[in-house]
Formats: structure tokens, sequence, C-alpha cells
């Protein structure tokens, strides 16, 4: 829903959104914070009331974000460590290719080289858009057509291709974990349970008794730290998009083997 | 009153170019959309068997068509968009999955061009929808004439341009003087149709045919096959064997001990790409007709080489349909960018009169009557490193005849004019 947020550079979200809890913290305070005011007003001790509700909801909120933004954080890691474990799998895949006579092997590791600089070039921009690149199973598809044309004359070419196959099976299973973590993201429920706690927040903040430019100052702070861990969950949600994502860097150490080794 | 400055800015420059990207944001919305609405780029669509038995020579057009939809996009794209190439695989089955994937593309994904296929099966299947749905196919494989579209530009050889001079130099002094043809094809339409009109070629000049065999595509075994070259006292194989059939093919061959001093091979599916997949010792001395090769020695081809083996790597090779893969695309660029269009009969129109294409198998251009190309004729040795050393070639480029007079009297085609002129009914 709000993907286009990871086609605007990282520096503008960053200002959006902060900027945006801040200005809208600063028009609550100019026009709902007088209505809201009068709430509490009746009570003696109001702010002292307010305080007390901001720090015990605080609590449970600041607990809520920061489960949040770890998660943010592991589900990035994780999806950082299944794309190395594919460009591992594709390296020892392209070791063992060698182990074929020639130029049987050759074809594997022409097929390899193609799977791999389609990553780089063609399967990475379309995952920081959200799409699941299609291109990538045809090519699979052939190298495991071509591993299965091998008629093995000897025990040691049996083995050979045998283990190829084993090794193939892990890559595959590595290049889905990568395709599934294209749409991995934090639930939007719990998007929704995040911003209405910012919102609660900025209400129980529009409802201290204060001179105005205090409150600019006090919660403006206050809704710029909010906006930023907004920002910082966004940013790291969705690993493989955005400025703030997964590279194929990984991929493009193998594939600088692959061609520094292609005689 | 002070002005509102940045750097050495003022208001006024900041609103004379607030002004103008106004009206340059206002500007797509007035002037004619050249690609349907909410589409930034212009599609086309690539359609080869990048699985299956012609996945060995396929899947090298691919990467061309790519490589130079690459290089358009990083100068600029065509008429200010960037190409999307749309990606199908025909996967090596002619009569339901290539028209399928057709279909796809030009019902489903809009795409303003494609390029694709490589077998006469596979471009006949899917011939009728390019027809029915008024789309255009460029095709960048020599085959065997006996046909004209107005949907297809053909940038590939034609049997005048390939097969035809190659007989005539194998018969000529040149060449050896060689009497004795033997026959071996994989057996679907471009091998029948191209003996056809060699065995009629052959019967002008009074050369004779000892011998005319046919594998499947894919097929591996061909014991039998050489088996009955042996026996007829051949002194030349014409083979028009595709794909991966090859392989079983020059290895029975080199395994019988038939090299290229005792009976040698001419081949016109065989390019560089396939003879990376068969030895050396398997191939060598043996010859190919095509209109290109690796080893030509100018300036585009030095140039085209290093890109191809930069981005793919200094072992990948380049080949004939390689090359007329990579040249199709940049002749549509051309031909869209003169019509100013995307639309497929401007730019089929526009292709007619394009001025020479500097490609890197030298000059070459479509011709609007029959939607071909002028190409140029080159013979090649294979050399031990599986390269070709050109024996001979073409003094300049030679027109393209789709139905060579010798086996189909009275056919013609001129799109600019009448289209098809029916001659003698012929059977095959």
């Amino acid at each position: 829903m709000f993907y286009w947020i990871y086609d605007i550079p990282i520096w503008q979200l960053a200002v959006l959104i902060s900027g945006g809890f801040v200005l809208v913290y600063w028009i609550g305070a100019i026009f709902l914070s007088p209505i809201l005011r009068r709430l509490v007003r009746s009570t003696a001790g109001s702010n002292d009331v307010v305080g007390y509700i901001l720090s015990s909801f605080g609590v449970f909120y600041g607990l809520l974000l920061g489960l949040i933004a770890i998660a943010a954080h592991q589900n990035y890691t994780d999806v950082e460590e299944a794309v190395a474990k594919e460009a591992i799998a594709l390296s020892a895949l392209y070791q063992d290719s060698k182990a074929f006579p020639e130029p049987f092997g050759q074809n594997l590791r022409w097929l390899l080289r193609d799977y791999t600089r389609y990553v780089i070039k063609y399967a990475w921009p379309l995952q920081q858009k959200g799409v699941v690149p299609q291109g990538g199973r045809v090519r699979v598809v052939a190298f495991h057509e071509k591993l299965l044309s091998f008629e093995p004359q000897t025990s040691r070419e049996s083995i050979i291709q045998a283990e190829t196959l084993r090794q193939f099976n892990h890559f595959f299973e590595c290049r889905r974990m990568r395709l599934h973590s294209i749409t991995t993201c934090i639930p939007p429920i719990m998007w929704y349970v995040v911003g209405v706690g910012a919102l609660i927040n900025l209400v129980i903040v529009w409802m201290f008794d204060m001179r105005l430019i205090t409150q600019f100052a006090l919660g403006g702070l206050l809704s710029l730290f909010l906006g930023t861990m907004m920002f910082l969950i966004a940013a790291m949600d969705n690993p493989l998009r955005g400025e703030v994502s997964v590279t194929p860097e990984a991929f493009e150490d193998v594939h600088r083997i692959m061609m520094d080794e292609a005689y | 009153m002070k002005s509102f400055q940045s750097g050495s800015q003022t208001r006024r420059d900041w609103l004379k170019q607030g002004g103008k990207a106004a009206a340059l944001a206002a500007l797509p919305g007035c002037s004619t959309r050249l690609v349907p609405v909410g589409q930034n780029t212009v599609k086309v669509g690539l359609l080869h068997s990048q699985t299956g038995t012609m996945a060995i020579s396929e899947t090298s057009l691919r990467d061309a068509g790519l490589l130079a939809i690459e290089e358009i996009n990083a100068a600029g794209g065509v008429l200010g968009y960037p190409i999307e190439p749309v990606v199908e695989d025909g996967r090596s089955r002619f009569s339901d999955e290539f028209p399928r994937q057709a279909r796809k593309l030009l019902s489903d994904e809009k795409v303003a061009a494609v390029f694709g296929c490589w077998t006469s099966s596979s471009r006949k299947a899917v011939l009728p929808l390019f027809e029915q749905l008024n789309g255009l196919l460029f095709y960048p494989v020599q085959y065997e004439g006996n046909e004209s579209s107005k949907n297809i530009i053909y940038t590939g050889a034609t049997p005048n341009q390939q097969i035809l001079p190659a007989l005539d130099w194998f018969t000529s002094a040149a060449g050896g003087s060689h009497k004795r043809f033997y026959l071996v094809g994989a057996d679907y339409v471009y091998p029948r149709t191209a003996n056809f009109i060699v065995k009629k070629h052959l019967e002008s000049h009074g050369v004779s045919v000892v011998g005319e065999q046919y594998a499947a595509l894919g097929q591996q075994d061909f014991k039998d096959i050489v088996n009955a070259i042996k026996k007829s006292d051949a002194d030349i194989i014409l083979s028009t064997i595709n794909g991966d059939s090859n392989l079983g093919f020059y290895s029975v061959l080199a395994a019988q001990g038939i090299t290229a001093d005792r009976i040698p091979v001419l081949a016109t599916s065989v390019g560089e790409d396939e003879l990376r997949s068969l030895l050396p010792s398997q191939v060598q001395g043996h010859y190919s007709a095509w209109t290109y090769f690796q080893s030509l020695d100018n300036p585009q081809n030095k140039r085209f080489v290093d890109l191809w083996k930069r981005e793919f790597g200094r072992d990948r090779v380049t080949d004939d349909p390689i090359e007329a893969a990579y040249t199709q695309v940049y002749l549509w660029k051309l031909a869209a960018e003169k019509a100013g269009s995307f639309e497929v009969d401007k730019v089929r129109k526009a292709l007619g009169s394009l001025a020479p294409f500097d490609a890197p198998s030298g000059k070459v251009k479509i011709d609007p009557k029959t939607q071909h190309m002028y190409k140029h004729f080159r013979l090649g040795k294979v050399r031990e490193d599986r390269q070709f050393e050109i024996v001979h070639e073409s003094p300049d480029w030679i027109a393209p005849f789709p139905y060579p007079q010798v086996a189909f009297p009275g056919w013609k085609c001129d799109w600019t004019s009448d289209g098809l002129t029916q001659g003698e009914p012929v059977a095959i």
C-alpha cells in the first residue's frame, strides 16, 4: 500500500516521516490541544495525571516499537543470510562443474554465469519493486536439464554427477528462500497498532497544559523521535526494497570470480 | 526588499525554472503517447527456446537481444522510452508452446515487436498469429525460403545467400570439384525444404545427390546414418542438422574415422556457438556456410565481440544468428525512430527505407519488397580453436530471394505492391 516510499531517496523518506510527525504534532498543538486540555482541566494537577498516563503508555508503546524494530532488523538479517547462502551454493555448484569432462563442464559453467548475471542485472531491480522475477526459473531449469543429460562413463563421473545434483538441490532451496523473502514484511495489522499507538502518544501530549512554544519544543522533540523510529522500521521493512535493502553484492563477488576464470 | 536566494539564483530564477518544469510535466498529457497509458517503457518480446533440445543454440540469441537492448537503454532508449524486454521460453516445443507464448506477448503484453524463433517449425507455428494480430516478428536465423509474410522481418540468410553459393563453391575447382553430395538433416521443415532446393540446384548443375537421410530433432544416435554415408561413396556431406543433435553427429563421424580430409561436412546450422559443445578433434577442417563469423576483421565486429565477451565471459563466442539477433534490435530501433512511432505498420514501412546499417557482419539493409536482408555470403573452415577461417566470401552483399526460381518457378513477393505472387504449385 505504501510501497511508493521505497521509490524515494532515503533522506527524503527520513524527512517525510520524521518531519510529518512533527508537523502533525504542531498543527494539533494549535488546533486540538485547547480542546483536549478542556477534557482534563477540571482535575487539579491535570499535568501530573497526564504525565502519569503518558509514562505508563510510553512503557508499553516503547516495548512494542522496540520489538518491531528488532523484528524488522531480524527480517533484514535473515534475507541477507538467505542471499549469501544462495551465492555460496552457486559458487560451490560452479566449482563442482569444473570436475566434469570438457566441453560439458564449460557448458554448465556458462549456464551458471548466465544465471548469476540475470540475478544481478534483471532480478534485483525487479525485487526492489516487489516483483518476483521469473527469468531465473528458466535458467535454473536449463542448468538442471543439462546436468541430467550427462551420461557418466566411469564411477568417478557418476559420483561427480550425484554430488553436483545434491549441491544443485541445496542451491535450489536457497534460491526459493530468497524469492520467498521478496514479499517478507511486517504484517499490516502490526503497522496499524504502531500507528494507533503513535497517535495516542500525540493526543496525550496535546493534553498537557503548557505554553504553545513549550508544546512546540517538547512535543516536537517527542514526535521527531517517534517519526524517526517509524522511519527506521519502514526503511528496514521489506528487506529487498528501497535504499536500505539487501544488495546483490554476494552475487557480484561470485560473478566476478566466474568472469575472471572464464577462458 | 530582500530577495529569496540560493547560491546565485534569485526568486525570479526559481519561479522561471518552476514554470518550465510545470510546462514539461504537462507536456506528455498534451502530446501523443507512443506507448499504452500507464506504461513508461516500450515492451518488446524475446521468444526463444531457453530449455529443451534447441536451448544450445537459442539461448545465445536471447542474450544477443538483451545485450542490444541494454546498450540502447544505456544510450537513452527509443524515442525517449526505455525498452522493456519480455522474455519467454518456447521450451523447444514448436507447435504448442511457441504459439502460446507468442499470443501472450502480442495479446497480453502488447509488445511493439517480437525478436524470436530459430527453427522454421516454430516460425511457421507463430506466423498465423502475427498475421492475425498484426504483430511484427524479427526472425534472425538463416532459413529455407519459400515463405514471405508482411508481419515477419527475416534477418537471416535465404538459400541464395547461404546454401547455394556454398554449393557453387564446392562444385567449383577452388572448392575441390565435389560431385557426390550426401544430404543429412533434422526431420522438419527447414532441412526438408532446403534439401529440396539443393537437389534442384545440383541437378541443374549436373551434380548428383548420392543419399539423403533425416534424423529426429534431438536424436543422438547417428551410427546408421554414418554407416550409410560410408557406403554411399559420397565425397561431401551437406548437413542441415540442428541443435544438440550435432553433438551426436560429429562424434559418430569422428569415431567412424570420417575426417574432413576424407569427406568434408558442409553445415548450414553449425556456428561457433554450437562448436563450443564439440571437441576440436571432431570438427576441425569441416565447413560451415554463413553470412557472419566471429573471426571477421572489421571495427564493428571487433567492438561487438569485445562487448559480448565482456558481458558474458571471454570463453563465450558470437556467431551468425547471434549477430543477426543483435543487429535486428538496432534495425527495429532505427525504424521506430524514423517512423516516430512503435506502430507495426509504420515501423515496417520505415524498415524498408532505412539507410544501410553498419552491422558486425558489414553493411546490411532490409529489402522492402521481400522484407528480407541484403547480406554477404561467407564460407568458413573450422580451425583447431573452434573458430572459422574464412575461405571464401561474396565480393558484395547479395540481394535476398526467398523463392529460388530453380525450385519455385514463378513465385515471388513484393510487399511494396502486389504482395505474394504464386507460381507453379510445388510439392516438397
